[in-house]
Formats: C-alpha cells, sequence, structure tokens
C-alpha cells in the first residue's frame, strides 16, 4: 500500500508536538533542600501592579513571607472563586512555611514566583519569562521548585 | 510547561501539580502529579489545611522518588466545587 500521496503535503491541522526531554537529578534530601514554588495562577501582592487579563507574560516576585490576605489573583483564564476563597490553593506559602517548620524540608526559598500562565506569547514566555524565573531561583540558591498550573 | 521546562534546564529540579494532566504531559513537563481537583485548587481545596498539606508533601516525595522525564502520579485527594 502507497502512504505517501504527495510529497511534503502537511496537516492544516494544528498538531502540538511534545519537546525533547528535560531533566536535572535530584541531589540533596527533601529535609536538607530550600524549596520554591512558581504558580500560573496570576497571584500577586496587592500592592503589586496585576496582570493583563487578556494576555501577560510579566512576573511577580512574592517573598515567601507574605501573608496569603495580602496576596490577590488577576487570571482571565480559569474560575477564580476557590483561589480567591484561599490563595494557598494554587500557592501553598502556609503549607511551605509549616513544612519549613516542621523539619520536612531544609527551607522556603526568600522569593516566590506568580505569573499568568495559559497561553499568551509562547516566544516570550521560553526566551524571557521562563529563564527570569529561573534565574530568580538559581540566584537565590533554590534546590528544587514545586509548580501550580495547567 | 514552558516555564517549568525553563527552570529544569536551570539545572533545578521541577514538578508540577497540575489539574489538566494530559496539557501538561503534552507540553513536555519533566514531572508531574495530578490530584482530583479543579483548575484553580490544584494545590487542595480552599482552607482545607491537611488536604493541601497532604498534596504539597505528595509532591514533594514525588520530586524526589521519580527518576525519569515524564513520570506521574495520580495523587489520592478529590475536590470539586459544590
Amino acid at each position: 500500500m502507497q502512504l505517501t500521496t504527495v510529497p511534503g503535503m502537511q496537516s492544516e491541522i494544528f498538531a502540538p508536538v511534545t519537546p525533547p526531554p528535560v531533566w536535572t537529578p535530584v541531589t540533596k534530601p527533601l529535609n536538607k533542600s530550600m524549596v520554591g514554588f512558581a504558580t500560573a495562577g496570576g497571584i500577586h501582592l496587592k500592592k503589586q501592579v496585576p496582570f493583563n487579563a487578556a494576555g501577560d507574560f510579566t512576573i511577580r516576585e512574592i517573598p515567601s513571607n507574605t501573608k496569603t490576605e495580602d496576596m490577590m489573583v488577576t487570571h482571565g483564564g480559569y474560575d477564580n472563586s476557590d483561589v480567591n476563597k484561599d490563595i494557598n490553593s494554587m500557592l501553598p506559602i502556609d503549607r511551605l512555611n509549616e513544612l519549613a517548620k516542621a523539619g520536612v524540608i531544609g527551607s522556603v526559598a526568600p522569593t516566590l514566583v506568580g505569573f499568568m500562565g495559559g497561553g499568551g506569547n509562547v516566544e516570550k514566555f521560553r526566551n524571557e519569562t521562563g529563564p527570569s524565573i529561573a534565574n530568580i531561583f538559581k540566584k537565590e540558591g533554590t534546590d528544587i521548585c514545586v509548580l501550580t498550573a495547567g | 510547561m514552558i516555564v517549568q521546562r525553563a527552570i529544569e534546564e536551570a539545572g533545578i529540579p521541577t514538578i508540577v501539580i497540575a489539574a489538566l494532566p494530559p496539557v501538561v504531559k503534552q507540553q513536555g513537563s519533566p514531572r508531574y502529579v495530578s490530584p482530583r481537583v479543579p483548575m484553580g485548587a490544584n494545590a487542595g481545596a480552599p482552607h482545607d489545611k491537611d488536604m493541601q498539606t497532604n498534596i504539597l508533601k505528595d509532591t514533594l516525595n514525588a520530586l524526589m522518588d521519580f527518576d525519569h522525564f515524564g513520570q506521574s502520579k495520580v495523587l489520592p485527594y478529590e475536590y470539586k466545587h459544590a
């Protein structure tokens, strides 16, 4: 059976391709690790400029000693009702600090990060937003990082 | 997802808590877990301290244990909007 009828013909339907593997092995035990956290849920400090709900590739630095009542959400892409009730549903900042206090994790990274996921300018996210978030964690000696997204 | 991959590429091991696991898988997430929650409550139901603690602990333990790209686990916690 002949499978190719027109050489080089491509589907008109967008077919996403999964990118190649990326992997960094864990080298430290959990109770010695500094844990970072980044959320795509559009969380920021109330005193910071809100995200543009129509699409935004900028980031907001959130000090890990911030109180949940000093944070809010601006994100046009999902039902915000849970996170409006409790920021911990997307950025479990209180739980992280409790785990550090209990000695389950070594420490919480000084700076956590909020951004607005769910689309926008993919090139900007890949070439600017992603690397700048990574830089923040790298600079502060963060050992491992948890995210909420998707 | 893109940001997770960038952090992993910079040399920091990462894991994402996803409400939509097929999406993060397709985007090439190195490690992910998925509790049975709606988008917006990825880290657990609002004001449910026990669920939030358990999800975070299980996620961190998965990050310690996973040994290959794309590994994932469904976490045994369920929450849906009333």
